[in-house]
């Protein structure tokens, strides 16, 4: 395609493809502190193409697609390009990643054992990780974290922070301009920012730890702590698998343990603040 | 063409030595797209490739092991909801090169479960499948009476709790087609395997397997369809393939079948015009997994239909279809 | 429809394998053969555990050997219960007609 970059993210690589110059750019300058592998062989290639000849140039539209794809995915404007990339990698994670489980779920670290937060889009889970990893943590994904389930670590996936409309503003105060990407207005989701995260984040990306608290964070809703069956745990985890099925035996062995032996709780908070202070609390009686 | 070049490894497995980094994306995303990487991924067991190629490989050997076990599964339910049917499930396409452990099963994809009864069994089969907790995928009326009417199989049924969809045929191909292959005589020569389940002869599997790629398809994963055919050779009598391909008027494709088998994968042939024009559509498909060639591709979509239909017919089709927004891709 | 005269046999194969996990409220199975996770609750995997010799048994015999370890309660009832379990495992590929 006539406009390409590489990137390495944890332990996958990605070939991205675009006809359009734009998100290739964007994507340059918002990976620049990423390792430099251009010319290495790609787990992935994702593709930006028009959605017809005609569509690379009136009113331009993009669909996204690549080694796996979905036929439905709704084709996207350009002004979109960069969150086109973005979900670009995620679909290809997320159809065809096979080296460890893949829990839609963000993770930060700290002393070498994991934070894994996991829930709905909307929970809170990735502004949550954001800030944690502005505060002492450090952030390894808001995204996916991968478990490995023959040592049962959790591996970072530190790709750029997917920030939603308000919690773009709490973000970009907290951070600076410097690393936020550009605005994307009325996307399907609303309003879209992305930040990249700190250095330390990216120099230690290949460097896992083992999970040591797991929590279901639920934002909008008065503070709250609840314990949960194993059972449910399991089948929520499973539920926030794309490739649980996919992995076979391995996954099933590698998810059991870790639902039995890591605690978890399920906690609702109305603020930022409250959610530190539940996530600080969680931490030193149960981690 | 990077399908040139996945051709060429699958036939030449050290060709993938001169190979660099941009080869290898060029390579791993074409087979990617055609559905081949599995079997690529056998094809290169036993020769050196940089450590970043084998973990891909690796993960695909294992996507393909793991979804013929699945696919294994599937059959078994079926055979188990026919039980007692006193009809006998034959398993056609990948699940039946599995199911028999063929070498055209090694590292294949598979997608639906495919199985053939005879046309007078299909009611019953059709009960016992909605009793087992198959159901219709939801189609619009107009699909619907057009499979019904028009096609070689039952419209698609999809599996309730398992996600996973089965095609039952009561011929190879549609009864809009010019050929009219004897789908009685492939169904008395079946060969019984394992667990109650049956697949093709050796020759019925190679005339079903060109039939499909060459009479009904728009050649979508054709590169696929002639690796299963350049496997499969091997185990069939040439004379007797000549006769059963004859038999089911089926002998010219059957023939080109084996010659593009044979000039992309295996020794060479000596190929025909048309058969160039085949191997040039087979071929389209760029170091992005893209399909090129657009005008010759979407040639053989209208072709594909043109075969299947009357012109009448197939202008009324045509029209249904891109009154919802289809395009070929 | 369970079987009330519990006539029918049932019976493990050896090929339908599962692994086993105990979680706190209920225990999971991975069907090796079919790739899928099953969750299931007493006394499920109390009937699987007394199939695991391959042997075709029936609600019946089933009964009988529940109610070596477990009080049971009505007996008549008991049996349905259990012949509407083996039927549910039958539908879900773990345990076979014999």
């Amino acid at each position: 395609m006539r406009h390409h970059i590489t990137l390495r993210i944890g332990p996958a690589t990605f070939r991205i493809g675009s006809a359009w110059r734009q998100p290739i750019e964007q994507l340059a300058r918002l990976y620049a502190a990423y390792p430099d592998v251009q010319g290495a062989i790609a787990d992935f290639t994702v593709r930006l193409q028009p959605t017809s000849l005609l569509r690379r140039f009136v009113r331009p539209s993009i669909f996204i697609t690549g080694d796996h794809g979905l036929a439905d995915a709704a084709p996207m404007s350009l002004a979109h390009g960069l969150l086109a990339a973005e979900m670009g990698m995620n679909l290809q994670m997320a159809l065809g990643w096979r080296r460890h489980l893949l829990l839609h779920a963000s993770s930060v670290e700290k002393d070498g054992r994991v934070l894994v937060m996991t829930g709905e889009s909307g929970s809170g889970k990735s502004t949550l990780s954001a800030l944690l990893g502005e505060r002492g943590w450090r952030f390894m994904g808001d995204e996916f974290a991968l478990l490995d389930c023959d040592t049962g670590a959790i591996l970072p996936f530190p790709r750029l922070v997917s920030l939603k409309n308000r919690a773009i503003d709490v973000v970009t105060g907290a951070v600076g301009e410097a690393r936020m990407g550009p605005l994307l207005t009325a996307t399907a989701k609303g309003d879209i920012r992305h930040m990249v995260p700190r250095a330390d984040a990216v120099a230690r990306m290949d460097e896992g730890g083992m999970p040591a608290l797991l929590l279901f964070p639920r934002f909008g809703h008065a503070a709250d702590v609840r314990t949960l069956g194993q059972g449910e745990i399991f089948m929520r985890l499973t539920q926030a698998s794309t490739n649980y099925v996919a992995m076979g035996e391995p996954a099933f062995t590698g998810l059991t343990r870790f639902v039995r032996q890591v605690p978890a709780r399920a906690i609702d908070f109305a603020s930022g603040e409250e959610a530190f202070a539940m996530v600080d609390r969680l931490w030193e009686e149960l981690a | 063409m990077s399908a040139a070049l996945l051709v060429q490894v699958l036939r030449d497995p050290a060709q993938s030595g001169r190979l660099d980094a941009e080869g290898w994306n060029r390579l791993l995303a074409a087979a990617r797209a055609e559905r081949l990487i599995g079997t690529l991924a056998y094809r290169l067991d036993d020769v050196a490739v940089p450590d970043a190629a084998r973990l891909v490989l690796t993960d695909a050997k294992r996507d393909t092991a793991r979804e013929g076990q699945q696919a294994l599964w599937e059959a078994d339910r079926a055979a188990d909801a026919m039980r007692g049917l006193d009809v006998k499930p034959i398993l056609l396409k990948g699940t039946a090169y599995v199911a028999a452990d063929l070498r055209a099963g090694q590292g294949r994809f598979i997608g639906d479960l495919d199985i053939l009864v005879p046309r007078n069994a299909m009611p019953a089969v059709e009960r016992a499948l909605i009793a087992a907790g198959w159901e219709w995928v939801k189609e619009d009326p107009y699909d619907e009476a057009y499979y019904r009417q028009w096609m070689h199989e039952l419209p698609p049924m999809i599996h309730v709790e398992r996600d996973r969809m089965i095609d039952v045929h009561h011929t190879v191909l549609p009864l809009t087609a010019r050929q009219t292959p004897e789908a009685a005589a492939m169904i008395a020569d079946a060969i019984p395997i394992a667990n109650g389940l049956y697949i093709l002869s050796a020759e019925d599997r190679i005339v079903h397997s060109a039939a499909h790629m060459l009479a009904d398809g728009d050649m979508q994963g054709g590169l696929r369809n002639l690796w299963d055919i350049h496997c499969l050779l091997p185990d069939a009598d040439p004379a007797a393939l000549d006769a059963r391909a004859a038999r089911h008027g089926l002998a010219r494709h059957v023939g080109q079948a084996r010659r593009l088998a044979g000039a992309l994968y295996g020794d060479g042939a000596r190929l025909t015009l048309w058969d160039r024009l085949v191997r040039a559509r087979l071929l389209a498909r760029n170091g992005w997994g893209q399909e090129s060639r657009k005008l010759l591709v979407f040639a053989f979509y209208i072709r594909s239909h043109w075969l299947r239909m009357p012109p009448a017919m197939l202008m009324r089709h045509l029209w249904n279809k891109w009154r919802k927004g289809h395009r070929p891709q | 429809m369970p079987d009330l005269n519990a006539t029918t046999a049932y019976r493990r194969d050896a090929s339908d394998a599962v692994a086993t996990c105990i979680l706190n409220d209920l225990t999971l199975f991975y069907h090796h053969r079919s790739g899928q996770t099953h969750m299931v609750i007493s006394p499920v995997p109390e009937i699987m555990e007394r199939m695991d010799d391959g042997a075709p048994v029936t609600a019946q015999a089933m009964h009988d050997r529940l109610a070596r370890d477990f009080d049971l309660g009505p007996q008549e009832e008991a049996i349905a219960e259990i012949a509407a379990h083996l039927d549910a495992l039958v539908v879900l590929g773990l345990v076979r007609p014999a």
